[in-house]
């Protein structure tokens, strides 16, 4: 069972991989990414060394290492998943003796793995050589980050299953999911850190799982938050991995219903 | 140009959208959402600081707004975000060749999305409110202006887009470049003062994406009086250069095949 | 006789393929550095097809077929010879030439998912500048002739695939091209619906003067529909004439099986035809039961009269049946051994 999900992890490496033009136009949307936010904050902080909580050093730092966690916790299952179950070969995964939900969610580590190893790893070396990137070199820092990254992605992967699911109730989805991309890539501090939000603002946020996926753990490697310990990142992520868990079996079950009904 | 085709696909579209009414209203406000959410990190910056480099918030409230017109009328007429994928890969250009059309002219009306006129509204709407903050004093020579900028800006996004898609006559990647392209336009929304040099000349002259935002926007914001009537010259050198790639792309799929 | 509906000429189609390299360090190294190869798929075939012709055009999977048939329809360039279809160079003026082909693809649909057939059709109208009057005519003829009533206003999703096959062939047809280019058209199809859009064809054909090219692997389609057939293999014509020659050629003539009341004797029975070019075999299938005997005649010329005439004084005979040879038999044989 755990061999044909390592072989799905491994297939959609290789896939990855054939795209060579994936491939390096990758590397260069994530140096434009992090170049871009970069000089937009540098012009945000204008003569202010510190604004929040953060010194404009911090927040090149924090800018850097949520994009390269980005790159690991993001892919497209939820569009793959509305693709297959439109065009019904989601009726053909379902014959197979595997569960679905993981089966995507192997294949979406996949794609994370080979992104983070291609291109973020480059990308970043890249990065610290452009801008002025202070990354820790606390190896257990870096341990707990790759920890907390892997849990990013779970909840990035669970949130996308929930609104690939939106498709046996919507026919057109592409507007939802658009919009939740930007809607995580705001909410999740990737664009702004959640610290700079205005109070009411933040306080909501706090209560969402979206900071889970890139402020806590950015923010942890980047050294910024000194009160929040590596433990109390863990807790909040695995408290929203299990929080998650309940809406998303229920919609796949519930959903199942109406692939029987409609017949795919 | 054969208007009654245009209409006959038109009317295509109305009758598939009306198949999923709930879905057109959907998309309406999941795209204005979409604006919101944008905007709301300009909001947030300046909560922080009053002014970015001279720039105050409803300067770049009208940079947003003008921005959304030429975009959203360009993507009613260019809805081929999937074309790697659809055409080449699935193999339907090979249809779209044995019909007496142009074969750019077939796939804009098959693929025409003309709810993305309501961010034409909402960019005017945004703009319209902005401008009475800043206070700006409308002119004649603005509405020639506006007019002309749009169009240029569409030119420009089509001009760039044609050539991207272009692209997947030639290779295998299916989803590669576009999004890095899209992600790059919004980068254009903003003063181009704010960047470095290397980004700058990239969104003024290799993808010329401030002329569709910042650049224009600043003629109405009496910033710069020059820029915007280069918005149409510089859209139709980039579309020829997009319709002699797509010439050679042709050629090549169908010298190659699938 | 008028201008050939198709005219090639040594017209030959090279592709450029990549090789990826296998397993995750080949991917890497496919990353930098890619392996290609340049492959023949169609390799200096000549073809000339008359007007008013059917034409099967015949091959196993990869021969070659659809490159041919996206060459003659425009879709493709070829890389060399020369290409007449309907007096125009297909890839050049693909605009003003398409306007006088229609061309169906099993495995695709041209009509539009959501949206009733007829939906479809009014476009294609426009597409194709038909007159009001002139589409109201042909609409009607093809409704009637496809029995399309009832399937009009119903979205394409919603037909089966034999429905669907028959709104595609009518979609093809609305503007009364010239040649029709049919590539797998009864893939998949129940055997009611594979006779249905024969006999169809067949009238269009008649009626019309439509030619008509088809690709198929039912070798019953080229049984009812084609006078010609062109067998192509490995991008090379191998075969090309009518069915029955392919048939005489390469099918080792008719032969008549014997089934005798008791046993007889094989020697004696060889002796009987002795001198008539006829071959006596026992049948494979029957190798036991020594009543059953086979007489292939390799001799068109001699009667079967002939043969049974001499037979029956041996024996008394139970049954006879006469064999034809099948048509899928044979072209398996040639795909086995080549000609």
């Amino acid at each position: 069972m755990w061999g044909a999900y390592g072989e799905l992890i491994r297939l959609r490496f290789l896939i990855m991989l054939t795209y060579r033009v994936n491939y390096y136009s990758g590397i260069v949307i994530y140096a434009i990414n992090i170049g871009a936010n970069y000089f937009l904050w540098k012009a945000i902080y204008g003569s202010n060394t510190q604004l929040a909580d953060m010194t404009i050093a911090q927040m090149t730092t924090y800018l850097a290492i949520a994009w390269m966690a980005r790159s690991f916790y993001f892919n497209n299952l939820d569009r793959e998943m509305s693709t297959e179950i439109r065009d019904g070969s989601l009726a053909i995964q379902m014959v197979r003796p595997y569960n679905y939900l993981m089966v995507k969610m192997m294949q979406g580590f996949g794609e994370g793995l080979s992104r983070f190893v291609l291109f973020s790893v480059p990308g970043m070396i890249v990065a610290s050589l452009l801008f002025p990137v202070q990354l820790t070199k606390d190896p257990l820092h870096w341990v707990f980050f790759l920890g907390m990254v892997f849990l990013s992605f779970l909840l990035n992967s669970m949130i996308n299953l929930i609104a690939g699911l939106m498709t046996f109730y919507l026919e057109q989805i592409e507007g939802l999911l658009r919009l939740k991309r930007v809607i995580v890539d705001l909410f999740s501090g990737l664009l702004v850190p959640l610290s700079f939000f205005p109070g009411a603002a933040k306080s909501v946020l706090e209560w969402l799982p979206f900071q889970a996926i890139t402020y806590l753990p950015a923010s942890y490697l980047a050294g910024k938050t000194i009160n929040v310990s590596a433990g109390h990142v863990f807790l909040v992520q695995l408290l929203w991995v299990t929080g998650l868990m309940v809406p998303l079996v229920w919609i796949w079950h519930s959903a199942r219903q109406r692939l029987f009904v409609q017949g795919g | 140009m054969r208007f009654d085709l245009f209409f006959e696909y038109f009317r295509i579209y109305i009758q598939t959208r009306m198949m999923y009414r709930i879905d057109f209203w959907v998309e309406i406000v999941t795209d204005m959402m979409f604006q919101m959410v944008n905007l709301a990190v300009i909001v947030v910056a300046y909560k922080l600081t009053p002014t970015i480099l001279g720039w105050s918030q409803a300067e770049l409230f009208f940079v947003y707004g003008f921005f959304m017109v030429p975009y959203s009328f360009f993507t009613t007429f260019f809805n081929l975000w999937n074309f790697a994928d659809r055409y080449i890969v699935k193999g339907e250009f090979d249809r779209v060749l044995t019909r007496p059309m142009n074969s750019i002219v077939q796939l804009s009306f098959e693929n025409l999305d003309p709810s993305s006129l309501a961010g034409a509204v909402t960019g005017v709407v945004i703009m319209y409110f902005s401008a009475q903050t800043i206070g700006i004093q409308w002119q004649l020579l603005d509405l020639v202006a506006f007019f002309v900028s749009v169009v240029g800006g569409i030119l420009i996004y089509a001009g760039i887009y044609l050539f991207m898609i272009s692209l997947s006559f030639f290779t295998d990647a299916q989803t590669g470049i576009m999004p890095l392209i899209w992600n790059i336009q919004n980068y254009g929304k903003f003063p181009m003062d704010i960047y470095n040099k290397m980004i700058r000349v990239l969104l003024t002259w290799v993808v010329p994406f401030a002329f569709v935002g910042v650049y224009p926007a600043a003629f109405f914001l009496r910033r710069d009086g020059l820029s915007l009537w280069l918005t149409p010259v510089i859209g139709l050198i980039i579309l020829s250069i997009a319709l002699v790639i797509w010439r050679f792309g042709e050629r090549s799929y169908r010298g190659a095949g699938s | 006789m008028s201008k050939p509906a198709i005219r090639v000429e040594q017209l030959k189609k090279e592709f450029r393929v990549t090789k990826p390299r296998e397993g995750l360090r080949g991917a890497v190294i496919d990353l930098f550095n890619r392996r290609e190869q340049s492959v023949v798929a169609v390799h200096d075939i000549d073809l000339l097809i008359p007007q008013g012709e059917i034409c099967g055009y015949i091959g196993e999977n990869g021969a070659g077929k659809s490159t041919t048939i996206k060459m003659l329809c425009g879709i493709l360039v070829p890389t060399s010879g020369t290409i007449e279809v309907n007096g125009y160079v297909p890839f050049k003026d693909r605009e003003k030439f398409v306007q006088e082909i229609g061309v169906v693809f099993g495995q695709r649909s041209q009509l539009w998912w959501d949206l009733g057939v007829i939906e479809s059709f009014r476009l294609l109208r426009k597409v194709y500048r038909v007159g009001e009057n002139d589409f109201q005519k042909r609409l009607n003829e093809l409704v009637d002739r496809l029995a399309l009533g009832d399937l009009l206003n119903r979205p394409v999703r919603k037909l089966s695939l034999g429905q669907r096959m028959r709104c595609e062939l009518a979609a093809s047809l609305l503007h009364q091209p010239k040649i029709l280019f049919l590539d797998e058209p009864t893939i998949g199809l129940d055997i009611l619906v594979k006779s249905s859009i024969r006999s169809f064809l067949m009238e269009m054909n008649r009626e019309h003067g439509t030619t008509i090219m088809l690709t198929t692997h039912d070798l019953q389609d080229i049984e009812a529909l084609c006078s010609r057939v062109v067998m192509l293999d490995e991008g090379k014509i191998i075969y090309d004439g009518s069915l029955d020659q392919l048939k005489e050629q390469f099918g080792g003539g008719r032969s008549v099986q014997v089934q005798f009341e008791h046993n007889t004797l094989v020697e004696n029975v060889f002796e009987s035809t002795s001198g008539l070019s006829a071959t006596w075999s026992k049948p494979e299938a029957q190798l036991d039961d020594g009543k059953t005997l086979r007489v292939t005649l390799d001799d068109v010329n001699v009667p079967i009269s002939e043969i049974l005439e001499r037979v029956v004084k041996l024996a008394g005979i139970r049954d006879i049946a006469i064999l034809e040879p099948n048509t899928e038999d044979i072209v398996r044989e040639i795909y086995r051994k080549g000609v």
